[in-house]
């Protein structure tokens, strides 16, 4: 165990220190603790070391050596190892600090970055809040970063996306971006990416100036959908009205009756989000009109109903 | 350390964190080492040790790092020139870190130019995603009342919608803390009436009183697991009804997005799966939402709780005169 972590540290130095790729043989010749001598014991070890670098980030450049007939050298590039220095200050490192307490990650690696940056400076902070974070994340975070074209596959649909931002908001995260099948703004949900996505070059897109992600994830979910739009009027019994408008906001409101009930006015874009939200009201809401949208809920009940039609 | 890495890389993690910070801070002491990197002593002088036989080829004195550990527990690192900076943050590393610093930065109530502020900026230019990450956290009407309630430990009587149980309560709770979760605001408090730990959506808390009691259980860690609505870690019951449910392809995010008991792969991308339900409301909602993507394969009880809510809601559909006369229905149970 601490001789293959003891060559993990000789490893990473020799190639960091390296100014050409040294090939598999020649690393073996130099390293200690060395590999096996024989030859696919040694890729095998090899190859080993060389993915748990990868999972740590590690970038382990892989090039063709000259005049040795086309083997495969390695080496890290220094550029491409070392974390830039961003002259934090010990407020700065303990308010991150305060973050990564405060803020629980599911399944994060924040407290490991935060370890590069210098550790835990100053207190920890009682849990104040909680963000899930979807697989897809991380990825869709360094096409941002790193402005490189994401294509992904939702929900059944291969989509090509620049992505501007990713967005927390209704307790997922989105990312958000220029569609370029569609070209227009749309914004995904990163927990439905099923897979993983596909990165491309960095550098490859420049998001408009003044672009702010946010803005692309609309504040109402009832506004995700592509059909024709339709306003559809909604009667919500007092004991609910107030909910409701907490919900919509005032301007959703067209009518307000003297038993308290009030009828709100949306937008909708996307049928089964409408009738999903208007469920959760139960016998407290009811589509007025258009009649057809009205109809099409008296129909999905009538079937659950049993025994009428 | 990080869940992604296995244990063996966990060390060379650390080591590589480690090395870059001794160099920078010679003479930094073995306990603020251990907790400054969250490792315990013993464990920290493991990875001392083992630095001096790392180094380069040919590994002679001039090669292998230079470990100097003093009486005083003092650490100075030096021939390790290479290992100077700390590496790269990775995605998931810089993600996480970005992400917890706008959430927190959301809160309201934060400093918008503290340090939290100008370090989050730092961050972000160096990993090229400024404005690239947005954490929305949504207040809420009585958040920092409630926050506060919980802090100074005053008790509180509410009024409650439960969704669950679709209905208005009033309650007498003594707040033990306040956090966001899921993308709402959340209330841990003892709950007289329930008489226990319950979780309640700040939201949909619609008027608090103060009952001018002290509470001495404020800032405990409640109970895990007691939602009032079963929404953020519902926990079920022995005597929770089980229903057993076939999902259709379209609907087998429920089984991702609700805890389920079972779970079995059907053909053709169906899957069956059984649910603990403690709120009827909860059911009716699910199954009415789900419609024919959701078939109940039992037990009895639960496809007439469909029936019967369908009815219900049909009622108003068909009660014409009910619904211009406003002759509404009250707080249903």
């Amino acid at each position: 165990m601490s001789e293959r972590l003891e060559r993990l540290v000789n490893l990473t130095a020799t190639l960091l220190d390296t100014r050409r790729p040294l090939s598999l043989d020649e690393l073996a010749d130099r390293l200690e603790p060395s590999y096996p001598a024989e030859k696919a014991a040694r890729r095998r070890a090899f190859e080993r070391d060389k993915e748990t670098m990868r999972e740590l980030g590690i970038p382990v450049s892989v090039e063709t050596i000259d005049g040795l007939g086309g083997e495969a050298g390695y080496r890290i590039h220094p550029n491409a190892y070392y974390l830039p220095e961003l002259g934090l200050s010990g407020d700065e490192l303990a308010a991150l600090h305060v973050a990564v307490t405060a803020v629980q990650l599911e399944g994060s690696d924040a407290r490991a970055g935060l370890r590069k940056l210098g550790g835990a400076e100053g207190a920890a902070a009682p849990q104040l809040a909680h963000l899930e974070v979807a697989p897809a994340l991380p990825d869709c975070f360094d096409a941002v970063a790193r402005r490189r074209r994401l294509e992904f596959e939702y929900r059944g649909d291969v989509r090509r996306l620049e992505p501007y931002g990713v967005v927390h908001k209704f307790g997922h995260w989105y990312v958000v971006g220029r569609d370029l099948d569609r070209d227009a703004p749309r914004a995904f949900r990163v927990d439905r990416i099923d897979g993983e996505p596909s990165l491309g070059e960095p550098g490859s897109f420049e998001p408009p100036p003044g672009t702010d992600p946010a803005r692309y994830v609309r504040d109402d979910p009832l506004s995700y959908g592509e059909e024709p739009p339709v306003t559809a009027t909604v009667l919500v019994a007092a004991a609910r009205a107030a909910l409701v408008v907490d919900q919509l906001g005032d301007d959703a409101v067209v009518e307000r009756r003297d038993d308290g009930s009030i009828v709100v006015g949306l937008e909708v874009v996307n049928r089964e989000a409408f009738r999903t939200w208007l469920l959760e009201l139960l016998e407290h809401g009811e589509v007025l009109t258009p009649p057809e949208l009205r109809g099409e809920v008296v129909d999905w009940l009538s079937v659950q109903a049993g025994g009428r039609s | 350390m990080s869940p992604r890495v296995a244990s063996g890389g966990a060390r060379l993690q650390r080591v590589l964190a480690l090395v870059p910070w001794i160099l920078e801070h010679p003479g930094v002491t073995l306990a603020e080492l251990a907790e400054r990197f969250e490792v315990d002593e013993a464990e920290l002088e493991l990875d001392l040790e083992l630095l001096p036989m790392c180094g380069l080829p040919p590994y002679t004195a001039d090669r292998l790092i230079d470990v100097y550990l003093g009486d005083d527990g003092a650490v100075s690192i030096r021939l390790a020139e290479y290992f100077e900076r700390p590496l790269r943050l990775t995605p998931a590393e810089g993600v996480a870190l970005v992400a917890a610093g706008r959430a927190l930065l959301g809160v309201p109530g934060s400093d918008q130019d503290g340090p939290l502020a100008t370090a989050l900026a730092k961050l972000e230019d160096a990993v090229g995603a400024r404005g690239g990450l947005a954490v929305h956290v949504d207040t809420a009407d009585h958040l920092d009342r409630l926050r506060e309630a919980a802090e100074r430990g005053d008790q509180l009587e509410i009024d409650y919608y439960s969704s669950a149980r679709d209905e208005m309560t009033t309650r007498v709770v003594d707040p033990v803390r306040v956090f966001h979760a899921l993308g709402a605001w959340y209330l841990a408090a003892w709950c007289h009436r329930a008489q226990g730990d319950r979780l309640f959506r700040v939201d949909r808390v619609r008027a608090l009183r103060p009952t001018g009691q002290r509470v001495e259980t404020h800032g405990r860690d409640p109970e895990q697991g007691s939602s009032d609505d079963g929404e953020l870690v519902y926990r079920p019951a022995p005597d929770d009804l089980r229903v057993r449910l076939r999902l259709a392809p379209e609907a087998a995010w429920v089984a991702e997005s609700i805890p389920v008991e079972e779970r079995i792969e059907r053909a053709r991308g169906r899957v069956d799966v059984v649910l603990a339900v403690s709120g009827r409301a909860f059911l009716e909602r699910l199954l009415l939402s789900l419609g024919p993507a959701a078939e109940v394969l039992g037990p009895a009880e639960a496809k007439e709780i469909r029936a019967t809510a369908a009815r219900r809601v049909l009622a108003r559909y068909e009660d014409a005169a009910g619904r211009r006369q406003g002759g509404d229905d009250d707080v249903g149970g």
